[in-house]
């Protein structure tokens, strides 16, 4: 058995690091509590472009009367023979499951498409699922291209892509997650946008952590591209939190003081619903399908940006769970340790007494 | 007059960003920057929806008692009788403009049209970054006064 002098440096030690993890936990909590305060003030402008989108929808004919196609590039389905597949995982480790599940998931919806014969591109947001995929798959190489003609007064650029295998990571974005801003997505946003108006890819999906509370979260993917219903993206749960680890959740939020109910919303009196939709004539400064046509890409990146707000918040909350846990393991250790402790100690005095009791008894 | 709204013969404002709902006032009238020109909307304006152009949001006859103003981009306003409601996806107040920052875009907006080659898209993306820089800079310039 070890001896006191070692049990009291495991004891030190194990104490220090319950101090960084409650610290983290602390941090994680705090963190968490202004990611959910993001999520929830974005929800407004969201809420306000769908319904004003609907509207517009109700009031223009999205399909050519003529041909009987759809007007809009960012509604048309074509059969999915290229797919991009946005992955939003989290920067950092000591989130438990957190990311393990992003990229599981992530890696089986691969497969599974390339197993049907389709074409995947990855987009990687995030530092772990960049560091994942880009392991795994090459990165797409594009060779920019100028023709010059008119004696070169003019010249023509094109871009051509030489893939290398079905599956290749195009983009990774670093650092968008920790300084998440609006601009910032929608840089992200208008690129994909662009492909999927010029056919290079046929559909996007994204998959990302949902949070709805601390203790409702899962792994979802959802369809971005193209926009079958608006305000109501098809999704998918992929992966969702087993009853243990709702309670485990629960009482983490519990002692980090943190309300386990999905935050309310003010809803501004219940107006953000009918922006755009009141039941009169308005007067358009352009027609409907203009404001349509620049209305979309908005759209789509907004969705793009509530995934990832949601995406955050979730990874705090589950570095924050993993923290508790953590220190709770970290303070049973210390109970058992201690425990040891005083027994070694206990069993070398009695042995002491032993020794001199016996000592005098043979005199 | 006014079908929805309040009857004090005030326009309730609201400025919302992707971020939050940064303004939430009553107005007198409002300036806004339609994409085919400056306009201004009084208490009873038809209903009206438009998109917006880069540039200054004025509104005039506010609680503070002075002109508040805003610089917005890509921007979209719904009017009713008695409110208006502008969602814009970048909102700053004139002070915060960086006249400096905008003439680097501008510059770099130029490029890109020089270098768009025959696509138009190309051209369409680079004019919208001039556009905003413009807007940007003019509406530095006359914070500034």
């Amino acid at each position: 058995m070890a001896n006191v002098l070692d049990l009291r440096r495991r004891i030190r030690s194990v104490k220090n690091t319950r101090q960084i993890t409650k610290a983290m936990k602390m941090v994680s909590a705090a963190k968490l509590r202004r990611a959910q305060e993001r999520a929830l003030t974005a929800r407004p402008y969201a809420r306000m472009l769908t319904s004003v989108l609907e509207s517009l929808v109700r009031r223009t004919d999205l399909y050519d009367p003529i041909t009987g196609e759809i007007r809009h590039p960012l509604l048309v389905e074509r059969e999915e023979k290229n797919v991009l597949l946005v992955v939003v995982s989290g920067d950092k480790g000591f989130a438990g499951a957190f990311n393990g599940n992003i990229l599981k998931a992530a890696q089986r919806f691969v497969d599974e498409r390339q197993a049907a014969g389709q074409t995947v591109d990855v987009e990687a947001i995030g530092r772990k699922a960049r560091e994942y995929f880009r392991r795994r798959y090459p990165a797409a190489i594009f060779e920019r291209k100028t023709v010059e003609y008119d004696e070169g007064m003019s010249e023509h650029h094109s871009v051509l892509r030489h893939r290398s295998g079905p599956v290749e990571v195009t983009g990774d974005h670093p650092g968008l997650l920790s300084h998440l801003t609006f601009d910032a997505v929608n840089a992200l946003s208008h690129g994909v946008v662009e492909r999927y108006e010029r056919e290079q890819i046929d559909a996007v999906y994204v998959i990302y952590n949902e949070f709805k509370s601390v203790i409702s979260q899962r792994v979802v993917v959802e369809k971005l591209l193209p926009v079958r219903k608006l305000g109501a993206p098809e999704v998918a749960v992929l992966e969702e939190m087993t009853l243990e680890e709702r309670e485990e959740a629960a009482e983490a939020a519990l002692r980090a003081g943190i309300s386990l109910k999905a935050p309310e919303e003010g809803d501004l009196e219940g107006t953000t619903d009918k922006f755009g939709t009141a039941d009169v004539e308005y007067i358009f400064d352009q027609d409907c399908e203009t404001l349509f046509g620049s209305l979309m890409p908005r759209y789509v990146t907004t969705q793009l940006f509530h995934g990832m707000l949601e995406s955050v918040a979730a990874e705090h909350a589950a570095r924050m769970t993993a923290m508790d846990s953590a220190t709770n393991n970290a303070s049973d250790m210390i109970d058992s340790l201690t425990l040891t402790m005083n027994r070694v100690r206990q069993a070398a005095i009695t042995k002491e007494i032993i020794e001199i009791v016996s000592g005098a008894a043979a005199l | 007059m006014a079908e929805t709204g309040n009857n004090t013969g005030k326009l309730a404002v609201r400025l919302v960003t992707p971020d939050r709902v940064l303004v939430e006032c009553l107005a007198d009238a409002v300036e806004l920057p339609s994409s085919a020109g400056y306009m201004e909307v009084l208490y009873g304006h038809a209903p009206l929806l438009s998109d917006l152009g880069a540039g200054l949001v004025t509104l005039h006859g506010t609680d503070a008692g002075v002109d508040t103003k805003y610089f917005v981009s890509q921007g979209f306003v719904e009017v009713l009788p008695g409110q208006v409601t502008i969602l814009a996806e970048m909102a700053l107040h004139p002070e915060e403009l960086d006249a400096s920052a905008a003439r680097e875009q501008q510059a770099a907006g130029e490029a890109a049209w020089h270098g768009a080659g025959d696509d138009a898209a190309n051209y369409d993306a680079a004019n919208a970054i001039i556009r905003e820089a413009e807007a940007n800079i003019a509406a530095a310039e006359t914070s500034k006064h």
